[in-house]
């Protein structure tokens, strides 16, 4: 397991205390370093509240979220806030960059939470605005971007402490289909280059196809989860046979189509 | 500080809001500074109008009428009490003005000008004639004069108390600024007072002193008390006497200490409800940045030193404000006797600086409570 990244276990969401509503049931998988899945399911199926819940952003009702070997479970909300900065980039349908600061310091942000210095942290800045395509924008007010401009600011802003799992929920739900493969092929190459695990909500399945993993939600419930033919042998599908059925996780042959066979994942027998 | 910063520059992006604030805060502390300085200035001046140019202290024998031996020890005694600044003994007695069928009583002390002068100032309030006593001359007060059409130069005769005529010229006529003080007092010279009351080169009817701090005077007359140098006699103040003008100033500091204190909660609530508004315009922002992993603590910080920058600068401008009204109002009235100087106090100021700094910081206290318990789903969620 020394590659796991996160383990999620056994997730549920309630909301509401006398309404209540049964987002997310019994949710449990793995997730290895640089592994580039997507979650998908219909409207309301429940993924932005996994994505939330596995972002330390929200605590689940049952089960529990293992990031990097940290067991968040009776994690203060102290502890939670430093580990999504420390191994957390999120990237959502909207862009949140903050109106009052301009790209540059939007992107350095991440790293001030840290407590790094400007000075120190300005190469890195650099870096991450260069590998987005955005310099000469620095010194631009948030707001005077483009939308896809903004997009990428966010992302570079998410990549800014160099996370181990970028989150991204309808990451390009605002974006045009030009803008949008850009964005998804940046994914990608940011996730060869520098191995960033990445964890993409989506309700477009042909955007799910690119990833080379897709957990699809319905009812609140993982449906199935599989793997994309064409990875081969990593890290990631080494460990799984250990974890036995409990997971579902399986790795199709050749098809980039989800196989209907692997798709039912049971509760996970209690360990 | 990221908190700092950031509090800074949101200050900075919603500039009429930050002015607004640290106006508020300005204008209470302008009021707080100049108010309570016109407060402390005019009971200054009325204190002393009222004992400025009297004995603050006496020292008599217990029995009335009595005299006192000024004794080496007596005048050690006095000297060595700090608080004492000015020690002048005299003697004094009861007599009776007469012109033709008008009469009218008069308080007379005697003692030496340049030591009487030390206490009541006659010199300084001279308004005719010289400021001179010379062994049959006498020197009295405007009202008594104009009551009695006498001028300097004039001779007055009075009725003593063991019954004999004098006759005294009026040397000089002055002005304490009280008809009180102006138609029942005069001084004579201290021998000739000695004469009129058969008292020896050391003896007197009391001892007169003043002291530094005149709210002080109660503790040294304590002190007096304690002397073995001055058993056998009585020690009086002047608090002990204007017990009616001390309860008008507690009121009057009272009733501006009510008005400083609901000028400052009004600036409180301005503050507080527009820091309040202020924070719920960047939930979005709090939300990201503790999506990002920004601490509960330093979130609620960012409020904490909005307040910080707005009551510093806020109060800065007020402190100064209120000393540009004080030299105003000073310079306004400098050719005036009935208006009063202002003397801002540097402690005063001070203290309403910090005042307006504390306002500030305590009215953000439930936006940056509200700021540090805001929880980033929250935000998330609501896109
Ligand atoms: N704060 C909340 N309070 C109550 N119910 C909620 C809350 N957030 C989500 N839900 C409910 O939980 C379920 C799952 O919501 P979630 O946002 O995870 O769906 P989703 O898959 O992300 O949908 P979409 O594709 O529309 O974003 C929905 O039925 C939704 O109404
Ligand atoms: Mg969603």
């Amino acid at each position: 397991m020394a590659d796991v990244l996160l383990h999620a276990e056994d997730l549920g969401k309630t909301y509401g205390a006398v309404a209540k509503t049964v987002a997310l049931t019994a949710v449990s998988f793995d997730l290895q370093g640089g592994e580039f899945a997507s979650i998908i399911g219909q409207s309301g199926s429940g993924k932005s509240t996994l994505l939330n819940l596995i972002g330390l952003l929200d605590t689940p009702t049952t089960g529990r979220v293992v990031l990097n070997g940290h067991d968040t479970a009776a994690a203060s909300r102290k502890q939670r806030a430093t580990l999504r900065n420390d191994f957390i980039g999120f990237v959502f349908q909207f862009h949140y960059l903050l109106p009052e600061f301009s790209v540059l310091e939007n992107v350095l942000m991440p790293g001030r939470i840290a407590g790094v210095s400007v000075a120190d942290l300005r190469p890195r800045a650099e870096e991450v605005l260069a590998l987005l395509g955005l310099e000469g924008l620095e010194g631009k007010g948030a707001n005077d971007l483009s939308g896809g401009q903004k997009q990428r600011v966010a992302i570079a802003r998410a990549l800014m402490n160099r996370p181990a799992l970028l989150l991204a929920d309808e990451p390009t739900g605002n974006l045009d289909t030009v803008n949008t493969k850009a964005v998804y092929e940046l994914f990608r190459k940011l996730n060869r280059e520098l191995g960033t695990a990445f964890m993409i909500v989506t309700h477009d399945r042909s955007v799910a196809q690119q990833t080379d993993r897709i957990l699809e939600v319905q009812d609140g419930r993982l449906l199935q989860d599989v793997r994309n033919s064409y990875i081969e042998a990593g890290p990631a599908a080494e460990a799984e046979p250990e974890r036995g059925p409990a997971a579902g996780d399986v790795v199709p042959d050749e098809e980039p189509a989800l196989e209907p066979e692997t798709s039912s994942v049971e509760p996970p027998p209690s360990v | 500080m990221l908190s700092l910063s950031i509090a800074a520059r949101f200050l900075r992006k919603s500039p009429a809001q930050s002015i607004l604030i640290a106006a508020g805060i300005a204008v209470g502390i302008g009021v707080q500074v100049f108010l309570g300085s016109l407060i402390t200035s005019l009971q200054t001046s009325l204190v002393d109008q009222t004992i400025g140019n009297s004995p603050q202290l006496i020292v008599q024998a217990t029995t009335a009428g009595a005299s006192l031996d000024y004794t080496a020890g007596l005048q050690l005694a006095m000297k060595n009490e700090s608080q004492i600044t000015t020690v002048v003994p005299t003697r004094s007695f009861s007599a009776i003005f007469k012109k033709g069928a008008d009469s009218a009583p008069l308080q007379l002390i005697g003692g030496q000008l340049t030591q009487l002068d030390t206490i009541y100032d006659i010199s300084g309030h001279l308004t005719s004639g010289t400021a001179q006593l010379g062994a049959a001359e006498v020197m009295v007060g405007k009202d008594f004069a104009e009551a009695n059409a006498l001028k300097a130069g004039d001779i007055a005769a009075f009725v003593l108390p063991d019954g004999k005529p004098a006759k005294l010229t009026v040397s000089g006529i002055f002005d304490f600024g009280s008809a009180a003080a102006n138609s029942t007092t005069a001084f004579v010279d201290g021998a000739y007072a000695a004469g009129v009351l058969g008292l020896g080169a050391d003896q007197y009817t009391a001892v007169d002193a003043q002291v530094s701090n005149v709210f002080d005077s109660k503790t040294v007359a304590e002190s007096l008390r304690a002397q073995p140098a001055l058993s056998g006699l009585k020690v009086t103040e002047w608090q002990a006497a204007n017990a009616d003008l001390l309860s008008a100033l507690k009121s009057q500091s009272s009733s501006s200490y009510m008005i400083q204190f609901f000028v400052l909660i009004a600036v409180a609530l301005g503050i507080a409800s527009t820091l309040a508004i202020s924070a719920v315009q960047k939930t979005r922002q709090i939300g990201i940045l503790k999506a990002m992993g920004m601490k509960d603590r330093e979130s609620g910080r960012i409020f904490l030193w909005q307040a910080a920058i707005l009551g510093v600068s806020g109060a800065a401008v007020g402190v100064g404000g209120g000393l540009v009204l004080i030299a105003l109002f000073t310079f306004a009235g400098r050719n005036s006797t009935s208006l009063f100087p202002i003397h801002p106090q540097v402690g005063f100021v001070v203290i309403s600086f910090v005042v307006g700094v504390l306002v500030a910081m305590v009215s953000s206290l439930i936006p940056s409570r509200r700021t540090s318990k805001l929880d980033p789903i929250e935000v998330i969620q609501g896109g």
